[in-house]
């Protein structure tokens, strides 16, 4: 090899890309990163997300490393795939290998000169990135990221760099020149960094369930090309603290090490292949086989004696029409396309992408759903728009270049075919790539639910959502695209232009900014319904989708008008931006632009005037402005009766109330003035004071009330009111459904919010946005001492009466008992009275069948009875047992009602629960896993836990709410479902607690007030474990009695506990008063977790007795912190027996014949070790901590033991 | 008719390719010559509809080309100088989908029209095979079957021959002959037999002008009895190009065989009158515009004017 010769390709390939537009679009793109990142946008998540509190730095090592990783992979690999893998190619373009093979260049110094001018390209330009991150995170100030800004290290930038960004772009680098060079098609080397990012993004960086195992999730660990699973599930994944990642380097492993150089290697590997095979084939290799078959081939010859005339031939030419020219082009577009294997690699990655996501969607508390042909559809659709969008770029940039490439332009462009033809016949033959890519995942659709054997298959979700909804965008795509080519003129610059707006709208949808007025693909925008297909948006679903076809059309004739069919003079292009030609060529274009400027402005004002736009956002920051300082804390009267006469149509939305509330006051002090809010979608409203006409002072949505006396305590008054509305009003200003609403599939109120009924008091939570967020308030350690209010609903328990009149075929649910129900004229008419006092009621209303339990009763879509069975075990279970362990329920019924899954959510009113489709209803549980039991234990809970006893509001509160009912669970599934469900149930939670905990910023349980990042799994997943475990400390019966007493205490107590009451209420049940103080201070005052680790797990045989014995010895280490006994056991064997689902459903899973066991206890502290040794009778096959999942523990998945 | 009136293309650089270009075409075969880099190809692509010209026109039987590319197309057949086809469709069907994009059908069906012209170009024997398999000339041949499809009121080839073996050179200066007899064919090359061959009127064109409109005899006639050849060695060569019009100068057996424009009669000792060929008229008329270009002037110097006395020149 001779070193000039090399140097000579090396620099002029160097200096080709330095100077490509392409390289410094990769700059400014990185330039735009480094700078939004030092903002804080991507950062470690620990630390505390109070205001002042302690935050992970951008700046530290593993902070870089997390960045670069991603970004060298999203960022770099499509950029190096076209340097790289084009690099032959172009040079095959331009024709200018056989000169320069006809020259001593060899083929090493050819191809390695190449590569390395590329990677040499792609390495200045991490160094300019670097530069760039070191300047927007050092040296330009911004005051709002000081925080997150540590001092400046140069370690932390180049030691990440050298172990995750170098092998992977030498990985790339590698990878794309081997197929570039052995495909020579740019659609295949442009799959390459798709079906990396795809296999990263969707499923190598994030698919770690609780159940994978060690070694699969090593293995994934150390195939990752960019490194960050490595990153994420040795280090990030569970929060080692603030001041570790601030500080701390990384700690490789030589696993990794390995890893990383394997990846360098094989990208090394790949061109020096390349660099074999091209040698090869520069004199024409042809493969023997290949030789075989033209050898077989008889050789056609030329003749030399033909000759005829032209004119016998009898040609004609007559116009063709513009349809006929259409068609023509899409089949010879086809015929190309059927043989480019790009089409027979994207189709496959698209499925498994999109199916993945389809199939692995999931509900409330993480729980999987059963996939129907609606949510399939849906849950496709941001996959399939991404993807399919990315693949139609390619297709269409390329198929418009063919003609330039072969060198057809010149005759292609000299024929009559009209432009739109051309193009339009293109689009076409794209547009069935698209096409087979929904074909193919329908197809799949359908076997997914064959094999899924509960829900059937229906092509009308699929042909309203693919159809109506995918269609438009992958249109509105493919014409902006080929406009984008139209103006461009070359194939880099549309690939550029395409990959910066395929950026941005992902950088918005991340950002939460799509509006329907910019959402051109509807991502993340659609919420499905099985009970009633996007009836809350519809009208800006269709104003966008118009304006979507609309625009396609205006791109279309925009590209007609500037498609270089005819290469421009560049005096004429200069003479047509002069104003009077760009006027002129507008007024040409107006009439393409009219459509989707007018349904555009519409939808605009639609989503401005809607529910959550701008001006309802005015509006209740107005509220807010208005009335916080004055009305927060003001004393307000209780309500003692809700009474409610309420008319709905659902298919206008449209309601009607008129009722009153009974207020007496029951503060010590005299009330001159009431507030009560109502929502700002009332209209017409009218209020009374016993019976008079009052007008209140309306201070925006608050109206005022002065009574005619002030109410000294004790007083009371009857507040009535009247008013009517339409809820939702208009459309959301992104889509994604809402929690309540007046549908015809349904309606769900609640009265937690001003949506059917005036609330008592001003409403703080509404009107708070990121501007006036503030932080959550200090509590005094003793602020639960005396009368503490309810964290949610009245200060007290009252009466209520609903009387629903609504059309005849939906059923009216609301709190209490069904005192009348009439049908007439169309309309049903229901009476509602809570027979015992509630704290909250609301309306649930829908087109159900029911199925009765004993007292209980379960309102469902016919569609959806694929858990009923297993729901109403578990509703029976609820009310049975809470009601024998807690305290009696006091309603006659309990009733579980479906609502459109608009929102996914389940509320526990008083004898009214309500379940979205996607809880429970549509549940995917399994055998093992009850998931559709567990979530209605759950909810069911909360008429405990909840209602009957409403939690205070301070921290510490919700737990006596969330994590009561999580504990409930608990105990239920064991009762009902067996060991197995309950032990399976816990350590999903656990898991869900050590996947989801801040270390940094998680309080003790006593001071959990949901306002930090964290909190929601320790209120529900970790209080949820700590009641069980103070049950296994306590014995269950001591506390059942505890919990009984409790319960005894608070119903109907206007001071609300918190979670000090709740110990207190149960340790003079503890049986060691010691040993409970000792518990609740560790896991209620402090926080602690264990997590053991077993460490020289050994097995011995003897002889006793003429019998076998084993003696297992392992040395068990706390690497956590706290001290609980703990068991640890030396298996043999699965304990439980496998069952099949209709086996799962009759009875809990039995105990395997062949299961052993052996075990011991040990209780160590923090950083404790001790050697345990069990004996066994048996040949033991591994040892696990805490077989019975009786102790909270991190990564329990790993402490275990082969033996 | 086809007719050109001031027109001018300027590229960015700026490179000005056509200066003012005159030209009136009638039905027949027309030649454009002229050396590489002359404008031909840039004017032939501007009359094809492919090429946007900076100022001038284009007539077609009076419709406006510049303003209306797309009126010309359905009456156009086109041979670009450079070009290819898509790969992985066969010579067959990739004249298929030409036909079917200008609408050219014949009483026979389309399928046997194209195996019909596959055969008028010696290609029968390849159509079923990928063009990516197809030598230069196979190519080269494809190209003329599809520019000669049709019913074409104008037939545009640019340097068709190019990569064509004598032969098929010959096939195809029978059938662009047969074509010209009842409509307009603009052969654009710079191979000074193809016009002597097949134009009874050509025009040159050096450096974006049109410097000569006139036919092959007259062209010969207007040196005839100026051409002498003689055979000198090198030092005699330097002199020669010194002192005499050289027009040519090949090595054969060693020594140079070169052709001398003497308008006046008198050659140097050792050069006898030769036969005055088409290729020395056009020899001659180069050498008189580089001079009048090196000169600063219009193209017109004496020289010029002997050829224009016969010719029909325009500056």
């Amino acid at each position: 090899m001779s070193a000039s010769r090399f140097f000579a390709v090396f620099w002029l390939d160097l200096k080709f890309h330095l100077r490509r537009p392409l390289f410094w679009f990769l700059i400014a793109i990185l330039a735009f990163t480094a700078y939004k990142m030092s903002s804080g946008e991507m950062r470690i998540q620990s630390g505390d997300s109070e205001v002042g509190g302690k935050k992970a730095w951008i700046t530290s090592e593993f902070a870089f490393a997390q960045m670069i990783s991603v970004v060298v992979f999203l960022f770099y690999s499509f950029f190096v795939a076209v340097g790289s893998g084009m690099t032959v190619i172009r040079d095959e373009d331009l024709r200018v290998g056989e000169i320069f093979h006809s020259t001593p260049l060899r083929p090493g110094e050819y191809v390695w000169g190449k590569f390395f001018a590329v990677l040499a390209a792609f390495f200045i330009a991490v160094g300019i990135d670097l530069a760039l991150t070191a300047l927007f995170y050092h040296a330009i100030p911004n005051a709002d990221a000081a925080k997150f800004r540590g001092p400046f290290e140069i370690m932390n930038y180049l030691r990440p760099t050298l172990v995750f960004a170098v092998p992977t772009l030498i990985f790339l680098t590698g990878t794309s020149f081997a197929v570039g060079e052995r495909s020579r098609k740019p659609i295949l080397v442009f799959v390459l960094p798709v079906a990396l990012i795809l296999l990263c993004g969707f499923f190598i960086w994030n698919w770690s369930p609780t159940w994978l195992d060690p070694r699969w999730n090593q293995l994934l660990m150390l195939i990752d090309p960019a490194g960050l699973r490595w990153l994420t599930e040795t280090w990030l994944k569970v929060d080692k603290g603030v001041d570790f990642y601030n500080h701390a380097r990384i700690g490789f492993d030589s696993a990794f090490l390995l890893s990383r150089v394997a990846f360098a290697a094989i990208g090394l590997v790949g061109v020096a292949w390349s660099h074999k095979r091209f040698a090869s084939t520069l004199r024409g290799y042809v493969s023997p086989r290949a030789a075989r078959r033209l050898l077989r081939e008889p050789e056609a010859r030329s003749t030399l004696d033909v000759d005829g005339s032209v004119s016998a031939l009898h040609m004609h030419s007559s116009p063709v029409g513009f349809v006929r020219q259409t068609i023509d082009v899409a089949r010879f577009e086809l015929r190309g396309l059927r043989t480019q294997p790009g089409l027979y690699l994207f189709v496959p990655l698209i499925l498994l992408e999109t199916l993945g996501i389809a199939l692995t969607q999931t509900g409330a508390f993480d729980t999987p759903l059963l996939a129907t042909p609606g949510t399939f559809a849906v849950g496709c659709m941001d996959a399939l728009t991404w993807m399919v969008c990315m693949l139609l770029t390619f297709y269409t940039v390329e198929s418009l270049e063919r003609e330039r490439n072969t060198g057809l332009a010149a005759i292609y462009y000299a024929t009559p075919v009209r432009t739109g033809a051309v193009l339009f016949g293109k689009a076409l033959a794209n547009s069935f790539v698209g096409v087979v890519v929904m074909v193919a995942c329908l197809l799949a659709g359908a076997i997914t639910f064959l094999v899924q054997g509960k829900v059937g298959f229906a092509l009308g979700p699929f042909a309203i959502t693919w159809g109506l909804l995918l269609v438009p965008t992958l249109l509105l795509w493919t014409s902006f695209v080929t406009l984008l080519y139209a103006i461009a003129g070359n194939r880099y610059t549309a690939y550029a232009l395409s990959a910066a707006v395929l950026v941005l709208t992902f950088y918005l949808q991340r950002r939460n900014k799509l509006d329907w007025t910019i959402n051109w693909g509807l991502l993340s925008a659609l919420q499905w319904s099985d009970l009633g297909a996007y009836q809350l948006d519809r009208v800006a679903l269709v104003l966008n989708r118009v304006t979507a076809l609309g625009l396609t059309v205006f791109f279309t004739a925009l590209t007609v008008r500037l498609f270089r069919r005819r290469d421009w003079d560049s005096a004429r292009v200069v003479d047509a931006f002069r104003p009077a030609s760009i006027g002129k060529s507008a007024l040409r274009l107006a009439p393409w632009f009219v459509v989707p400027l007018v349904t555009w402005i519409v939808l605009a004002a639609q989503v401005r005037a809607g529910f959550d736009g701008k001006a309802a956002k005015i509006d209740q920051k107005e509220y807010w402005r208005k009335n916080i300082a004055t009305w927060l804390d003001a004393p307000l009267p209780s309500t003692t009766l809700a009474d409610l006469d309420f008319t709905v149509e659902p298919e206008r939305r449209w309601f009607h109330a008129k009722g009153s509330f009974d207020l007496v006051n029951h503060q010590q002090v005299t009330l001159a003035k009431i507030p009560i809010t109502i929502g700002n979608h009332f209209e017409n409203v009218k209020w009374t004071i016993d019976g008079k006409d009052v007008t209140p002072e309306d201070r925006r949505f608050l109206c005022v009330f002065t009574p005619p006396t002030p109410l000294k305590p004790g007083d009371g008054l009857k507040l009535g009111f009247e008013y009517d509305g339409v809820y939702p009003k208009g459309v959301s200003e992104k889509g994604r459904g809402n929690m309540e609403f007046i549908l015809p599939s349904g309606v769900v109120l609640g009265s937690f919010g001003p949506t059917f009924v005036p609330l008592v008091g001003f409403q703080e939570g509404i009107g708070i946005d990121d501007d006036n967020r503030s932080t959550s308030k200090v509590y005094p350690d003793d602020f639960f001492e005396g009368q503490t209010p309810p964290a949610f609903g009245n200060v007290e328990p009252y009466k209520t009466r609903v009387r629903i009149t609504g059309p005849e075929a939906y059923t009216w649910n609301s709190v209490g008992v069904l005192k009348s129900e009439e049908v007439k004229d169309g309309k049903r008419t229901v009476v509602w009275e809570s027979d015992y006092p509630v704290n909250f009621f609301n309306i649930v209303a829908g087109k159900w069948v029911v199925r009765r339990g004993t007292g209980t009763a379960l309102f469902y879509d016919p569609q959806h009875a694929y858990n009923v069975d297993e729901m109403m075990e578990s509703l029976d279970g609820s009310r049975r047992w809470y009601s024998e362990w807690f305290y009696p329920f006091p309603w006659p019924e309990l009733k579980v009602s479906e609502f459109p899954a608009l929102s996914t959510y389940a509320q526990g009113f008083p004898t009214n629960i309500t379940f979205s489709e996607g809880i429970g209803f549509l549940t995917k549980s399994d055998p093992k896993v009850k998931l559709a039991f567990f979530v209605t234990a759950h909810e069911c809970a909360h008429q405990w836990w909840g209602n009957l006893v409403c939690p205070g509001k301070g921290p510490g509160g919700n737990l006596l709410s969330e994590g009561t009912a999580h504990f409930s669970t608990i105990m239920l599934l064991e009762q009902v479902k067996g060991l197995q469900a309950r032990i399976e149930f816990c350590k999903g939670i656990e898991a869900g607690y050590g996947d989801s905990r801040q270390v940094d910023s998680e309080k003790p349980m006593v001071k959990i007030d949901g306002t930090r990042d964290g909190d929601t799994t320790v209120t529900y997943d970790k209080a949820g474990w700590v009641f069980w475990m103070l049950q296994q400390l306590m014995g269950r019966e001591a506390n059942l009695k505890g919990c009984h007493a409790y319960f005894e205490k608070y119903v109907g107590n206007p001071d609300h506990p918190v979670l000090q009451d709740f110990i207190a209420t149960m340790r003079p049940f503890a049986p060691d008063p010691e040993a409970y103080d000792a518990f609740v201070k560790q896991w209620c005052f402090d926080v602690v977790v264990p997590e053991y680790w077993l460490n020289d797990a050994k097995k011995s045989k003897a002889t006793v007795d003429g019998k076998d014995e084993w003696t297992v010895t392992v040395t068990v280490e706390n690497g956590g912190t706290g001290r609980m006994p703990v068991e640890v056991a030396a298996i043999k064997g699965d304990r439980f027996v496998e069952q099949t689902p209709d086996e799962a459903a009759k009875a809990a899973a039995m105990v395997s014949p062949d299961y052993r066991e052996s075990r011991t206890q040990v209780t160590l502290g923090p950083g404790e070790k001790q050697t345990v040794t069990i004996r066994c009778a048996f040949e033991p096959d591994k040892v696990i901590m805490d077989p019975d999942a009786v102790v909270l523990q991190l990564k329990r998945k790993y402490a275990l033991a082969k033996l | 008719m086809l007719s050109i009136r001031n027109l001018v293309k300027v590229y960015p650089g700026p490179v000005t390719a056509l200066q003012g270009v005159d030209l009136d075409v009638a039905t027949g075969m027309f030649g454009l010559l002229g050396p590489n880099g002359a404008g031909k190809s840039t004017l032939m692509k501007i009359v094809a509809g492919l090429l946007e010209p900076t100022s001038g026109e284009v007539t077609l039987d009076a419709v406006d080309v510049v303003r209306n590319p797309e009126a010309v197309r359905p009456h156009l057949g086109y041979l670009p100088q450079d070009f290819g086809f898509y790969p992985h469709l066969t010579g067959e069907s990739m004249l298929l989908f030409l036909l079917k994009l200008k609408g050219v059908d014949a009483a026979q069906g389309q399928k046997r029209l194209v195996a019909d012209l596959l055969e008028r170009v010696n290609l029968a024997f390849a159509a079923k095979r990928k063009v990516k398999g197809y030598s230069g000339g196979m190519r080269q041949r494809l190209g003329i079957a599809q520019a000669i499809a049709g019913n074409p009121k104008l037939i545009i080839v640019d340097e068709p021959t190019a990569g064509l073996d004598p032969e098929e050179r010959h096939r195809f200066y029978r059938l662009l002959g047969e074509l010209a007899q009842d409509r307009t064919v603009l052969l654009s090359t710079h191979i000074v037999e193809d016009v002597s061959t097949l134009c009874p009127r050509f025009a040159v064109i050096r450096d974006g002008k049109l410097v000569a409109l006139t036919s092959p005899t007259e062209a010969r006639a207007s040196i005839a009895g100026a051409i002498f050849e003689g055979t000198v060695d090198a030092v005699e060569l330097t002199q020669l190009k010194r002192t005499r019009r050289v027009t040519q100068a090949i090595l054969y057996e060693g020594r140079n065989r070169v052709r001398i424009h003497e308008p006046n009669g008198t050659p140097p000792p050792g050069f006898e009158p030769v036969k005055e060929t088409l290729e020395d008229a056009y020899l001659v008329l180069m050498q008189g515009a580089a001079r009048a270009v090196s000169n600063g002037a219009s193209g017109n110097d004496g020289k010029f004017n002997r050829l224009s006395a016969v010719g029909e020149v325009r500056p």
